[in-house]
Parts: C-alpha cells; structure tokens; sequence
C-alpha cells in the first residue's frame, strides 16, 4: 500500500467516525442534550471538517507517493505483537512472573540475540526487580500463584 | 508483608481450600475487598477493622484487596462472585450498591450477599457558601432556578436532592460534579448556590466558617454539629445517608457466616475502634445483618421510585 | 526552627531519601506512576509515624515527578503524561549524543521548579487557595484549552497543522467513552463493564510511546549499529547552556500557577511552559530539533506543580491532581484533616512535611545529577535485550494500575494503531494531550453550560476567564499565522 492511498483510506474512516459520532448525540437524554450532546458535536463537527479538508489537500496536491514501509521486518513486527497478546492471554490465569520468563528470553531470540548468559540475567533481573517493587514495597495484587 | 502476599495469592486461587470447618476456621488469612482506592475512608475503616480484628481474634489475618471503579461496580461483582468459603469478604456502601441494581447495570443482587452488618456511615447534608442568602429550608424550597451540586448521577447527593426536589415540589438546576472535591470548591468559591453532600466533606469548613451547613438530613442532630437543625425539624422528610458496611458472598457455610457476624460485631464494640475511627473521622452506626439487609432493601425501594421518575 | 531540627533529624532524612529514590524509579518506570505509588503506600504509611510517612509520601512525589523525564529523554518513553512535552526536546538531543546535557539540564530545572513551588506552599498557601477557590468550572474549561493550545506548537515546524489537530481531536473523542457525567448515561461502552470509567490515558500513553518505539525498534531493517562518535560524544560532559536558567523561572512560575488550580496540572504545566517558552525562543533555539530550553521549561513546569497542587490540598482539603488527592488520604488517614487546623493543630506535623519536600528536591537533583553519565551509556543496551525487558514493563504497567487485563489488551491496540498513525504523519502527542486534557475541556464546558443556564456567556464573564482568553489568543495566533502563510507561499 502506498503512503496517500493508507492516508485517504484513514481520513475517510475518519469522516465516517465523524458522521456516526454526530448522530449518535441525538440520544443523548434529557440534560445532556445542553451539554455534554453540544461538546461531542463540537468535536465531531471539528474531525469531519478537519478530516475532509484535510483529504482535498491530498487529492488536489501533487505529492510525491511513496510505498509505505509500515512494519519494517514483518516476522519479528508480527512476532513481538503476538508475544504481547499471548502474554495478556496468559496474564489472568497465569500472572507475570511465568509468562514474563518465557517471554522476555523468546522476544530476545526473535530479535536475533543468541547470547544464552546475557539473556539469563536480564530476565532473572526484571524477575527480581518486578518481584521487588511491585510485590514486597508496592503489594500490587498480581493474578496467578503467589511467589 | 511476604507472608501476606504469598497467602493472597493462595486465597485468590482457592489452592488451600478444603471444606471448610468452623471449629479450625480460619486456616488461612481472609481477603477483604474493598471497592475504592486505598486511603479513601471506606479503605480506611476496612483498614481499622482489620487492624482491631487481628488483635482480637488469634488466627484471624485479613489481606485486604481495593478493587477501585465503576462507582463501586467492579468491586461489588467480585464480591458476589467470590468462592464463598469465608476467605473472601468485602464492604459494600450505599446508596452505590443498591443504585446499580436499580439502573440495571449490575448483575448482582442483595441476594447475591450474606450481609454481615454496618459498620459506619456519612450523613447527608444540604451546605451553602458561608455568605448565602439562604439560611433554611425553606429558603431553598423557594428557589426554583438555584444551581445545586451534588456527586454524579445516582449518588446519595442526587437521591436526596431529588427527593427533596419532590418533597418541596421545585426543581433545581442539579450540577451534578465528579466528587466532593468539585462540590466543596464549588460551594467554598461560591459557584453554586447550594450542595448536597456529606458530612465528613464539609465539616471543617463548616466549623471554621468558610462554609454553613443548613440541614443535616439525619433523623436526629448530630453530636458533631449540634447546632444544625435536621431537614425534618424544618418540616421536610428527607433522610440520607452514606452507609459502609460489610458482606460476604452469598452460600457461605452458616456456622462461618455466624463466626463472621461475632467478629463485626465484636470489633465494633471495642473501645479500641472506637477511638481510632473517630480519629479518622468515620461515624459508627453499628447495624446487625437483618437490621442492614432491611435497610438496604428499603433503600433499594425509594432508589427504584427516584429511579422510575426521572432515568438516568 | 525546631520543626527544621524535625527535618534534619536521621529518621526523616532517611525516610525523605528513600521517599525520593523509590519516586525517581518509579517515574522512571513506564506504568508505574505517582498517583498509584502513593495510593499504594498510604496504607503502609498506616503503621508509621505520622510525620515520617508523610516525608515518605512527598518524597515519592517529587522524585516521580522527576523520574518520568529520564526515560523521556533516553528512549523517547515517557513515564508520565506530564514528560512527554520533554520528551519532544529530549530525545533528539539523545540522538545527537547530548543525552547527558539533556539529563543535567531535565535534572536542574526540575529542581528550580520543586523549590519554587515549595517555597510558594510554604509562604502564601492560604492567600493562593482563596484565590484559586475563583477559578470555577468556565476556567477550568479555559484552563484545558490551554493546554490543548500545546497542540498547535507541536505542529510548528514541519509536520501537517490539520494532522496534528485531528490527532488532537481523536485524542479528545477517545476520551468521550465512558459514564457521561451529567446524564450518567453510558456512552460507546459497547456493554463492558471495562469501558464504564472510560479509557484511562496510562495505557494510552504506555502503548503510544513505549510500545510502539519498541515495535519499531523490533521492525528495524537495519541493525542500529551504534555510531562510536555518537557514544564518545556522550562521555563528554557539556556545560549549561547560556541563558537556560530565565526558561526554568519561567516553566517554575508556570507550573506552580498552574499546579494550585484544579485538573490535572502536571500535563498542562508542562505543555503549557513548552509552548511559552518556544513563544519566547523564537526560531532560533530550533524547538523540535533537539532545544534544551524546551526541556528547562517543560521539566521545571512539572514539578512546578508538586508545591502547587498542595496548595489547595492542605488549605482546604480540595487536592490539585490525582497524586495529591492520594496525599490527602495520608492525612486522613493520620487524623490529620486538611483545613485551618492543619496549620495550627498539627503544625508539629504539617511544617516539617512542607520542609521535607525542599529536602526532597535536592536529593533527586544529587541523584541525577551523579548519575546521568551513566544513565546515558543505556544507549548501549542491545536493542534485542532492551525491547523485550521494556515489552514486559509495558504489560506489567498497564496491567498494575487497574488490575485489568484489559488495559493491557488496550495497551496494544493503542501500540498497533498508534504505530500506523505515525507512519503517515499523526502527532501521538497531540493525541495523548486530547485524551488527558479532553475530559477536563468536557467536565468544565458541561459544568459552565448549567451554571451558566445554557448559556455560552460564562465563558466569558469573569476577570480571570478574559485573562485566558488573551493567552489562549497570544499562544494560538503566532503558529496559526505562521502556518498560514506557508501554505499560501506552496
């Protein structure tokens, strides 16, 4: 996909956003309609118009198009965003420390680090420092089995 | 405090449950739920209570867990659906806990509690700026146009300014605020004309004058300014206040739920709680589970009337 | 004098220096913040004595407000809302290898600003509460477009006025989900109960900032090699530059104003000192690029706030911000109620507090000052290490402030879609100062419009709401005019 057409494609999202948006204050009830209903119309006037002018800009103006490089190396993009959903999967049955210790040392894998001693410790380390601020000083109540 | 957390996470997981038996009840420390933030005054009393409890009762340790949100909401729930093995209870407050049921959000009800008892509350009141024209009730009944503070939608503020709306037969202009700390600056730099909000709000400015307390909207005057006149001696029958009191999952095993009862109720007549609370400004009003159930259930009554009147 | 001698007593140094070590750590951390350290410790502080525990309190306070720059200025993640106008200076000056000069400058001037708002609480708290008790809803509204106005001067240079704008107002549109607070109806909660309180900005910023950098950093084509000169230069240290301190008086004035009145001051202190402060520079101090004085002002008008959002606090019980109201339970909580008698009752408590916070603020200036040059080595941490480390922080974070799995699933939505809008030219800061200051614009303007009985006038009425306006005006017109005849000239 190139540069203008993902710029168009979200400023036309943006002016639907901006129609719904408004009509939806229609439903607002009884006292909202003199103040809060007013302010969100304000705000959906301001993004539709912005939105429109802002995409006659780009439709009128010549600009150099480019291919947009959005990902960069999709494999690790991909791989770090999908560590992160597993983690929060695995957050509420499982807490952090477990996950965290698959996670961190993974992530440093994908990332193309092989240096097993460096990867070792700085995990232990989130481990201790996380098991130290959050549990012993702060009592954060983490989820899953207590260390 | 590692002993403490290590416990938690066992009573969050149930790992240490077994039947549970009143003779060797508690084997394990007992999670409080409190639904605020920690240092608000509900923390607070659960924090006292706890305190007093342990010193007490041998064997009774108390974890306490604030699950802040939603106006109480989210806390609420996690009490309802708690494993009700007597490891886990909560405090509740009013009108919070009875308004979600009554605006159909919640999906718990009073019966999904074993209610333990009150342990305290905070008297509604109606203050105006220390420099207002108005000095009663009645005052305040005339004015059709006054813009009346009160905490959010569905709060104790609103049920009372409503029902006194309905009991003097005006309507104000409620502005409703995002909690006392709005409505006291509202009031002490007199943007508002009057607020309905609650006693330990407003007490120290009442007494140092930057603020006046025209009614309070208790049954009786209170002891800590007896010089206000109550909304009934001035011949409107608004009454609110702002309960906090304590609960366990409904299904609890009755002989645990018995133990529970003692234990409020015994903290609750120690002297030793007594002075703390009122170092900390918490009112008492002790309340057995019957008498606290009857009580919420008539509050849910008068909300569902407020309610069915005007939405929110 | 004898409260002084209450201060420099070991116990309170040693509870005042951990105080303010723990805070700078934990503004430093992405997710951990002020207002939940202090929430969580008040209970802590329960067992204490009255007067150490509130020094603890202060001092975490004054150090987070601190910490949060550090990260701002080294990875471009700030770990409050209120660093990321430093982080817009911060880290370009990183990039160029004046990460340590941004470090003593971002250090320094949150000093300036923690003493002059200290002082300030400690000389005239009572005389400014009863003037900020004047600022009512209608300026509270004008106060948050203030800060929005910081919208405008982040588009300055090169990057799209209308983007950063729209960025601004989706910021702002984001921040409408939730309880409406004049109805009480629900809006655009789809039926979760997560959505009812709405979308807390904490995941919003840690996704936008820390999450998409290292998003980034993972997509990388090319390995960052680190550039040895860049690294050398890093080892020198560079001295202050000229003229720097008349922008920390200026971001300290700023942030303490700013900190006394409602709303959550610290981001707008700190927006507010940058656009002043980039009104004031001209075009010549290259904002944007890499300007210390940004971050002077910025940082000084943070901290700023911690005497100042005090101020109201112990004089009237009416917190400033969301940090102080978790203070103000620690009070309470001590049976110490805010108010008059806070000054005569419990002065034995109360003055030794308000000293502490001075001693406060030269530990952390100690603190950073001695270890910038070697925060600024971070740089050397292999991105593969630091990328997942951080990761772990940023669900950790989302995850702690709420205890909800949600935010953290919120986290990186925001990281995901937030990278994109980046990519073709959004302003993210624009969009975080649109969903922080966005409620704050919506409680005001709701609140003006019914005392006001529907009409738009209160906005204008009032001495002080005049005042704003010609601020507002003085900071809108330069930019806009600017952007306008670049357009015209294209």
């Amino acid at each position: 996909m190139t540069r203008n057409t993902l710029d168009r494609l979200v400023l036309a999202g943006f002016i639907g956003l901006a129609v719904l948006l408004y009509v939806s204050t229609a439903d607002y009830p009884g006292i909202a309609q003199k103040t809060s209903a007013k302010y969100v119309r304000f705000l959906a006037l301001s993004f539709g118009i912005l939105s429109a002018a802002q995409l006659l800009l780009s439709l009128r103006r010549q600009v150099p198009d480019e291919t947009l490089d959005l990902f960069g190396r999709a494999g690790r993009f991909f791989g770090l965003l999908a560590g992160l959903v597993a983690f929060a999967v695995a957050f509420e049955p499982l807490g952090f420390f477990i996950p965290a210790a698959v996670f961190i040392p993974a992530v440093a894998v994908l990332l193309g680090y092989r240096n097993p001693l460096i990867i070792g410790a700085s995990t232990a380390g989130v481990l201790a420092a996380v098991w130290l601020i959050f549990v012993q000083v702060l009592s954060v109540n983490l989820p899953g089995p207590g260390f | 405090m590692l002993k403490h957390t290590f416990a938690a996470g066992l009573a969050v997981l149930g790992l240490a449950a077994g039947p549970a038996l009143a003779q060797d009840y508690p084997t394990k420390s007992i999670e409080i739920i409190v639904p605020s933030s920690a240092g608000g005054s509900t923390d607070t009393t659960a924090r006292i209570f706890a305190e007093i409890a342990e010193k007490k009762f041998d064997g009774f340790n108390f974890v306490i867990n604030n699950i802040k949100g939603s106006g109480g909401q989210k806390g609420f729930e996690a009490i309802a659906r708690a494993k009700p093995d007597g490891y886990t209870i909560g405090m509740v407050f009013t009108p919070q806990l009875v308004a979600h049921i009554v605006s159909g959000r919640a999906s718990y009800t009073l019966d999904s509690f074993h209610i333990m008892g009150n342990m305290g509350e905070d008297p509604a009141l109606v203050a105006v700026p220390k420099d207002s024209p108005i000095e009663t009730l009645d005052d305040l009944a005339k004015g059709d146009d006054l813009t009346v503070a009160v905490n959010g939608i569905g709060s104790d503020d609103f049920i009372a300014a409503k029902n006194f709306e309905d009991a003097a037969g005006v309507s104000f202009n409620l502005l409703p605020t995002k909690g006392s700390t709005e409505q006291k600056s509202a009031i002490l730099g007199g943007h508002v004309d009057a607020s309905f909000m609650n006693l330990t709000q407003i007490i120290g400015q009442h007494k140092s004058d930057d603020a006046r307390i025209i009614a309070m909207l208790t049954r009786d005057r209170s002891d800590l300014v007896p010089d206000v006149p109550t909304g009934v001696e001035q011949g409107y029958d608004v009454l609110m206040t702002a309960t906090r009191g304590f609960v366990a999952p409904a299904g609890v095993p009755d002989d645990i739920a018995a133990r529970l009862d003692e234990v409020l109720a015994d903290v609750m007549a120690d002297p030793e709680f007594t002075q703390k609370a009122e170092a900390s400004s918490i009112y008492l009003l002790p309340m057995s589970g019957p008498d606290y159930l009857a009580y919420l259930e008539t509050l849910q009554a008068d909300t569902q009337k407020v309610f069915d009147a005007a939405p929110w | 004098m004898e409260y002084i001698a209450i201060v420099l007593a070991p116990a309170s140094l040693l509870a005042i220096l951990t105080g303010t070590v723990a805070g700078v750590v934990i503004g430093a951390m992405p997710g951990l913040t002020a207002t939940m350290a202090v929430g969580l410790l008040v209970p802590f502080t329960y067992t204490m004595d009255p007067v150490l525990g509130l020094m603890l309190l202060g001092g975490i306070y004054a150090g987070a407000m601190y910490g949060g720059s550090i990260p701002a200025i080294l990875l471009n993640t700030p770990g409050t809302p209120a660093a990321v106008a430093t982080a817009l200076e911060g880290y370009p000056m990183t990039r160029q290898g004046r990460g340590r000069l941004a470090l003593k400058v971002s250090v320094v001037g949150s000093f300036m600003g923690g003493m002059l708002s200290a002082l300030v609480l400690l000389m005239f708290a009572p005389l400014l509460a009863k003037q900020a008790l004047a600022f009512g809803p209608a300026e509270t509204f004008l106060l948050a477009l203030m800060g929005l106005a910081g919208i405008v001067s982040i588009a300055d240079e090169d990057t799209s006025l209308i983007k950063a704008l729209l960025a601004g107002v989706l910021g702002m549109i984001i921040a409408v989900i939730g309880t409406d607070a004049m109805s009480g109806g629900l809006r655009y909660t789809f039926g979760s109960i997560n959505l009812i309180d709405g979308i807390d900005f904490m995941p919003a910023l840690i996704g936008l900032f820390s999450m998409i950098q290292m998003l980034d950093i993972a997509g990388q084509r090319h390995e960052t090699t680190i550039d040895a000169s860049i690294l050398e230069k890093a080892q020198k240290s560079e001295p202050m530059p000229k003229g720097i301190a008349r922008y920390m008086a200026l971001g300290s004035g700023t942030g303490t104003v700013v900190g006394v009145l409602p709303g959550e001051g610290a981001t707008i202190a700190a927006f507010l000192s940058y656009n002043f402060a980039k009104r004031i520079a001209g075009v010549k101090a290259k904002f944007g690029t890499g300007a210390p004085e940004g971050i002077a002002a910025s940082e000084a008008g943070n901290n700023g706030c911690v005497g100042g959002s005090l101020v109201p606090t112990l004089t009237l019980g009416i917190p400033g911000n969301s940090v102080a109201a978790a203070l103000m339970g620690a009070f309470i909580i001590h049976g110490m109620i805010p108010g008059p008698d806070l000054f005569a009752v419990h002065a034995d408590k109360t003055y030794p507090f308000i000293y502490s916070l001075f001693i406060a603020n030269v530990v952390f200036l100690i603190v950073g000052i001695s270890v910038a040059p070697y925060l600024a080595r971070i740089a050397l941490i292999p991105p593969a290490i630091m990328v997942p480390v951080i990761s772990a922080f940023a669900v950790l974070g989302s995850y702690a402030l709420n205890q909800s799995v949600f935010d953290v699933y919120l986290m990186i939505g925001f990281a995901f879609f937030g990278l994109i809008l980046k990519k073709i030219g959004y302003s993210l800061e624009a969009l975080i100062l649109g969903l922080i200051l966005g409620p704050i614009a919506e409680g005001g303007f709701s609140q003006g419009m019914i005392i006001g009985k529907g009409s738009p006038a209160i906005f204008f009425e009032s001495n002080i709401a005049k005042v704003m306006w010609v601020i507002i005006l003085g900071l809108l017109t330069p930019p806009l005019v600017a952007h306008v005849r670049r357009m015209l000239r294209r």
